[in-house]
């Protein structure tokens, strides 16, 4: 990409273009540069004066950007509602993620381990390459990195939209915070007739070891999902710097 | 080389109308309606080649133009062509034209009394 669309890229992403009609807009505005370009060339120019006559003929970059950055609807909802994308809808698929994987180790619970109490703490009996192990080792898995997944979500749609840190960050430390602070709990006798029963909780912790140790947890999970996104925006201030 | 001068205030609407009109008789792609405009106006109207494309963009997204892509001559382009919601649009556009500029003929011809716009 020449450097002028790669200019007019970053302006229509931190306008709040959505990337799909970025992506649409260049390509057909390449498509009419090369026209442009051809038809200065059979006009007996030489290819550098067509090349520049062509981007003249194009339009002021700054005019098209504006002509897109003015039809709203072309706005991603990372720009019209940023709360909705960094804070709910994180929370909401991180909800999402957690049921599923209760509901794997609820089921897990009731095929595996019948006579259990809860599917905590009770092992199970073989090798352990046993499919029984690995199921509860890959839903385990599966727990523990959602948050982390989610977070990752987070930076891309943000690194990928150049939407400004704020909202990013709100929605990784909601999400560290979630990750930090649940707990799961099973109970066989919790409901009538042993059915089984899994349930989450949020807290903080009652005594100062363990808010030390959640908030610790919170911190790893931050560093973890934020640290990629940390890093792309350093590389692009330094790339736009130089 | 100089940049085209555009009058946007006078020019609003006016990209559309046109568009409208030339993807009515055949489906095209940018370049091709740039040139077509450019050609059956001889040159007085005069829309900035790059900026056609968010106005194809926003009429495709309103229902009235849709596009394919279609390789021809090994170049892949984006065929435009107009929609029955186009057609309504292009209508209602022309209509309201006309009516704008057998009024602006009347002012210009020294008439006293026009009639309001729809």
């Amino acid at each position: 990409m020449s450097k002028p669309f790669h200019e007019l890229r970053e302006h229509l992403l931190r306008a709040g273009v959505a990337p799909r009609h970025v992506r649409r807009y260049l390509t057909e505005l390449a498509d009419h540069l090369a026209d442009l370009r051809a038809e200065e060339e059979r006009a007996g120019r030489s290819r550098a004066d067509a090349e520049s006559a062509a981007f003249v003929r194009l339009g002021k970059m700054d005019d098209l950007a504006k002509a897109m950055i003015e039809q709203r609807q072309f706005q991603s909802w990372c720009a019209r509602a940023p709360w909705a994308i960094f804070s709910l809808a994180p929370v909401l698929l991180l909800a999402v993620a957690w049921f599923v994987a209760l509901f794997l180790l609820w089921s897990g619970w009731q095929i595996f381990l019948p006579g259990a109490d809860t599917p905590f703490g009770s092992a199970v009996h073989g090798p352990i390459y046993r499919f029984e192990n690995i199921y509860f080792q890959a839903d385990k898995f599966y727990y523990f990195a959602a948050p982390i997944l989610v977070g990752w979500g987070i930076a891309l749609v943000a690194a990928r939209q150049r939407v400004k840190a704020i909202w990013p960050v709100v929605g990784l430390v909601l999400v560290a915070l979630m990750g930090a602070m649940n707990q799961v709990r099973a109970s066989r006798t919790a409901v009538p007739d042993g059915f089984g029963h899994v349930r989450m909780d949020f807290a903080i912790g009652s005594s100062a070891p363990e808010i030390y140790f959640h908030l610790l947890h919170a911190l790893i999970l931050l560093t973890i999902t934020a640290l990629p996104y940390l890093i792309w925006r350093l590389q692009k201030a330094y790339s736009f710097s130089a | 080389m100089t940049a085209r001068e555009t009058n946007p205030n006078f020019m609003n609407g006016v990209p559309e109308l046109l568009i409208l009109r030339l993807l009515q008789q055949e489906e095209m792609y940018g370049y091709e309606i740039v040139q077509a405009i450019r050609s059956r106006t001889d040159a007085v109207i005069a829309v900035g080649e790059g900026v056609v494309y968010p106005v194809l963009h926003g009429l495709e997204r309103d229902g009235a133009l849709k596009s394919r892509r279609k390789t021809v001559n090994g170049r892949s382009r984006i065929y435009y062509s107009v929609t029955a919601i186009g057609s309504h649009r292009l209508a209602d556009l022309s209509e309201t034209w006309t009516n704008l500029a057998s009024a602006i003929q009347k002012m210009l011809a020294g008439g006293q009394h026009v009639e309001a716009i729809p």
